[in-house]
């Protein structure tokens, strides 16, 4: 069974008098533990299509199963349900709570499960923070701040990880380090990972790359397993 | 827990935020407090000062004042002097005496002091009126006082010396004599040659006239001559002799304006009030009103009590004395006399009083202490039947006599100070809430991160009222702190409120001025109560609160991916 089936999704958004179409009757189908790069030049409806997969927005057409039930129909506490548990997200700004340590932060996502302090910095340990647990964002360099991101969007063991631009804001050795941490952590975790990219070259380390061009799948490509 | 390491990492990293937050709270709330305080500090005076009668333990005050056009005496009440005719004319006659006799004095060119004791707008009358006031129904207790107006007179008696000056004045008499009969003239012959003189002519040339043998007769011999004027007179018939006594001068009436003698006499007024000392809780001035010294001895004795503000002014202390037309009385004590119709500068034992004035069992008020405070109205009532020309005045009837601007303050307070209070708490809100508002819109990024984690809108709002309750508690606890600050400068420095009262009336038609001022000066306070504390802390509580939840409810409603879209 896939993961998600999308069907005719479509986001409208009204800029003024114009409507804009980021997304426009998109059907996908993605399968679980694979690793996804949505590839294409920005205002293609990357981020568009990343929110609506996270249950972070809902679409303004179309019908969205995940894991067999349509998100779509959820109600917004069903949905943050399924962020906190189903879903972990990372963000081209990193999105750290500017006031909390690199712990605190994975924390943050732990806290309403019940997870520990503990489990926390087991965490950070995996990305290779350990010594800088309790450093703001603040003091971590950017490549830092996404590892603790990263440790974020994993501490619940989510079904998926969504990563929007991930190595955005970070140079190229940086973030093919991200990426690598990224996929393997994932694998070790059992998360499907979902990466947004507007890098062919980082796309192009994907098993799998779904290409969009004005709201629209323009290209599904399942590379052969090595 | 990790919440609550969150508020308090969010509150302590982003101190300015939460400094400034709280101070705008602090200042709301030390405004409402302040004005609270300050609104209770001037209720609390103006009940101290304008309730002038309760001070005195005393309900009612009943005089006899002067009525224009009164046909029928006070006597028809039973009171007093009695008689017909206007209440002008007994006020005239009772204020009369201070229309100077100066010969009173003493021998002119020496030094006088008096004082003229005047019953002023009040007229005085026996004090038995007060019994039958006594036993009326719903009458406690009645004390009557004597508070009358007293002119100071003091200077040198001035000499008054006319000098007259008269004209010398010539008076002219023309008149023409008998002439002397025949047998009168022998006689003179007889008369002169027996004297030795001769007259020079004949018998029969008489006719020529009298005057020419005057004239030889007055013309002999130089060293003969008094002897012959002697004789002649002696030998003059007696009729002409009686003619030139007689002679009186004109009646005459010499008139001259004397110009007022230059006097350095001068005058001042003050009020003195007989009080009944064996009656120390109700009276014209009582214990409550001591503020130094001690109050009248029961026995009556030569003691005064002072006004501070007149003892300040005349630099009179307790054991000073105080001389009144020869009587030296020694100040006991000093009081702070509430202000109405019957506060006085100096108080003597009533008695001395009545002595003093020439006022021997009169008095000019009755205080009256109902039963209980609900009999006060029938009371009055019943005063006012059973003496119809009384006046009756209650607490409420005194204070309404009274200005000043503690009047002004307290009516400001009373008119505004709720209004200016709501205000405050409303600016005070507003700012919270702004500021809390703020706070949370630069956060939407932030909480649609906390959404995107999972967070429900619960969670999220529950975390920003958290924090919000924290800064409005420290807010709250600022504020208190500066408001009471603000309380504790205005005791220490207390701007003094003046509250005066005049009493009687210029009848400048009469010549007599019986306006009496009496100025109260009352330091400003500002009591702080736990309420309005308690108030104040919840407001800032409530504004924070409401404020942020709104602010944290807006933003966590929004789709987590229109938060996250917000631009930081």
């Amino acid at each position: 069974m896939s993961l998600y089936e999308l069907t005719g999704v479509a986001r409208y958004f009204q800029r003024g008098p114009t409507t804009v179409r980021a997304l426009d009757d998109v059907t996908l189908e993605i399968e679980p533990g694979a690793f996804v790069a949505l590839e294409g030049p920005s205002g293609s409806g990357k981020t568009t299509l990343l929110q609506i997969l996270g249950a972070l927005d809902r679409p303004s057409a179309g019908t969205v199963m995940f894991d067999g039930s349509d998100l779509v129909k959820q109600p917004d506490s069903a949905l943050a349900g399924l962020r906190l548990r189903s879903f972990g997200f990372v963000f081209q700004q990193f999105n750290l709570i500017p006031t909390l340590t690199a712990v605190e932060n994975v924390e943050a996502k732990l806290a309403p499960v019940g997870g520990t302090r503990e489990r926390a910095l087991q965490l950070l340990a995996e990305v290779g923070l350990a010594e800088r647990a309790d450093h703001l964002p603040a003091h971590l360099s950017g490549g830092e701040q996404q590892r603790v991101a990263i440790a974020r969007a994993l501490s619940v063991e989510p079904r998926v990880v969504l990563a929007d631009e991930p190595t955005g804001n970070l140079d190229s050795a940086t973030g093919g380090e991200i990426i690598d941490l990224l996929a393997n952590l994932a694998a070790e975790h059992g998360s499907t990972v979902i990466v947004a990219t507007h890098d062919a070259s980082l796309a192009a380390r994907a098993p799998r790359r779904v290409t969009m061009r004005d709201g629209k799948v323009t290209g599904n490509v399942h590379a052969v397993p090595a | 827990m990790f919440y609550v390491r969150y508020l308090r990492n969010e509150l302590v990293r982003r101190r300015t935020r939460t400094i400034v937050t709280a101070v705008g709270l602090g200042l709301g709330v030390a405004l409402v407090v302040a004005i609270a305080s300050l609104s209770k500090g001037l209720d609390r005076a103006q009940h101290k000062t304008l309730d002038p009668l309760a001070g005195i333990g005393t309900d009612l005050t009943v005089t006899l004042q002067p009525q224009q056009q009164q046909d029928q005496g006070f006597g028809g009440g039973g009171f007093g002097p009695g008689g017909g005719g206007g209440g002008n004319r007994d006020l005239i006659q009772a204020n009369q005496s201070v229309l100077t006799d100066l010969s009173k004095l003493g021998k002119p060119g020496t030094h006088f002091v008096h004082d003229f004791f005047l019953p002023g707008t009040q007229l005085t009358f026996p004090q038995s009126a007060a019994s039958q006031i006594a036993s009326l129904d719903g009458v406690a207790q009645t004390t009557t006082g004597l508070t009358l107006l007293a002119e100071h007179q003091e200077g040198i008696v001035p000499k008054i010396v006319a000098t007259l000056k008269t004209q010398a004045k010539t008076q002219t008499i023309t008149r023409n004599l008998p002439r002397p009969s025949a047998q009168d003239f022998a006689k003179m012959q007889a008369c002169l040659q027996k004297a030795g003189v001769t007259l020079g002519r004949p018998q029969t040339q008489q006719g020529q006239g009298f005057g020419n043998s005057f004239g030889g007769g007055g013309g002999n011999g130089g060293t003969t001559r008094s002897a012959d004027r002697s004789a002649f007179q002696k030998c003059l018939p007696a009729s002409m002799r009686r003619f030139r006594t007689r002679f009186t001068t004109p009646s005459q009436t010499l008139k001259q304006v004397l110009n007022p003698p230059q006097t350095n006499i001068t005058t001042s007024a003050y009020t003195i009030g007989g009080v009944d000392q064996t009656s120390p809780n109700m009276g014209v001035v009582t214990t409550a009103q001591l503020t130094k010294g001690a109050f009248l001895s029961p026995a009556g004795g030569k003691e005064a009590l002072v006004a501070t503000s007149y003892a300040a002014k005349h630099s009179l202390k307790v054991g000073s004395k105080l001389d009144l037309n020869g009587t030296s009385f020694t100040v006991v004590g000093l009081v702070s006399p509430p202000l109405g119709g019957q506060s006085a500068d100096v108080y003597l034992p009533l008695k001395q009083l009545q002595t003093l004035a020439s006022e021997k069992n009169l008095a000019n008020v009755i205080l009256v202490h109902a039963k209980s405070s609900s009999d006060v109205a029938k009371v009055k009532q019943e005063i006012q039947q059973a003496l119809p020309q009384a006046q009756v005045a209650s607490s409420k009837d005194v204070a309404d006599t009274i200005s000043g601007s503690l009047v002004d303050a307290s009516n400001l307070s009373h008119d505004l100070g709720l209004a200016l209070s709501i205000v405050a708490a409303v600016a005070a809100f507003l700012l919270a809430a702004l500021l809390a508002l703020s706070s949370v819109g630069k956060r939407v990024r932030e909480l649609g991160t906390l959404k995107a984690l999972g967070w429900t809108q619960r969670m999220v709002v529950r975390q920003i009222a958290g924090e919000s309750l924290v800064t409005g508690i420290l807010g709250g606890i600022f504020g208190i702190a500066l408001g009471v600050l603000v309380a504790v400068a205005v005791d220490a420095f207390g701007p003094s409120l003046t509250a005066s009262s005049t009493t009687g009336s210029d009848l400048a038609n009469l010549g007599v001025s019986t306006v009496r001022t009496a100025t109260h000066s009352v330091s400003l306070t500002a009591p702080v109560g736990i309420a309005v504390l308690a108030i104040g802390f919840g407001l800032a509580l409530l504004g924070g609160l409401i404020a942020g939840t709104a602010g944290a409810l807006r933003a966590a409603r929004l789709r987590p991916a229109d938060a996250l879209r917000q631009v930081e």
